[in-house]
């Protein structure tokens, strides 16, 4: 996959770099899927996978960095996102069930690693080396008749 | 595109309006005026998100916020014209259930 790699992109962790990252993205998939809706749901997942790095890994420090791979084979995208910072608990990453939502004891932490589940075909969360984590999504083109 | 927000006062009901994107970055911004709107209001507050062009996770969760603060206040809180961006992020989270939707973008 690394060979095939498109647009490799290290990103400071400034939160205010994160409407660059988006508007790459968006060009970038809108050319590979030509479908505006589910592109706009590719752009959330991977600003939540950034948020996430930023927030959670980096504990909000501005000045470490990030790493994203973008990759479009024929039928399959595949975008990462890596960081070097606190690993995330196995736990907090894996898919859950939605519950009927409650407003009363909503708590929305966790939000985005749900989100980034449900638009993408396959998220794994793998832990970095030696610390961190690296986020790999990929989305199927589908069949158009399908 | 930056964050830019007004507030209107009408007989207690304050309108929070939002025009930009809220992020990561800006969200800190909706979330001070959604909680000051909370404190001053009389009978509730309506964020209206007809010109919000983005709104991610951290968006969601300062609307949540607020829903929870004046609720405990016991004051009305809604959503006034959520832009299409804002409806789909809901929808992805399975909450636009949850709030009080007013008009259509």
């Amino acid at each position: 996959m690394e060979n095939n790699t498109d647009i490799t992109l290290h990103l400071r962790t400034d939160p205010g770099l994160l409407c660059s990252v988006r508007a790459l993205t968006s060009r970038y998939v809108g050319e590979w899927l030509h479908d505006d809706s589910k592109t706009k749901e590719i752009v959330l997942a991977i600003d939540e996978a950034c948020a996430n790095a930023i927030q959670h890994a980096y504990n909000n420090d501005p000045n470490q960095t990030i790493t994203l791979r973008f990759t479009a084979m024929e039928r399959t995208l595949e975008i990462q996102v890596e960081d070097r910072g606190h690993t995330a608990p196995t736990e907090k990453v894996q898919r859950k069930t939605p519950a009927p939502p409650d407003p009363e004891t909503l708590t929305p932490g966790g939000l985005g690693v749900q989100l980034i589940h449900q638009v993408f075909d396959e998220a794994d969360w793998c832990p970095g080396t030696p610390t961190g984590n690296c986020v790999r999504m990929r989305l199927y083109k589908k069949n158009q008749e399908s | 595109m930056a964050l830019e927000l007004t507030e209107h006062n009408e007989a207690g009901l304050i309108t929070v309006t939002a025009h930009g994107e809220v992020d990561l970055n800006s969200s800190p911004q909706l979330r001070d005026a959604i909680l000051d709107a909370v404190q001053t209001c009389s009978t509730g507050v309506q964020v209206n998100l007809h010109h919000v062009a983005y709104m991610d996770s951290s968006g969601v969760a300062t609307l949540v916020e607020g829903l929870q603060a004046t609720t405990k206040n016991k004051h009305s809180f809604s959503l006034l014209r959520p832009s299409e961006s804002v409806l789909k992020v809901l929808q992805l989270a399975r909450l636009d259930s949850v709030f009080t939707i007013e008009g259509t973008a």
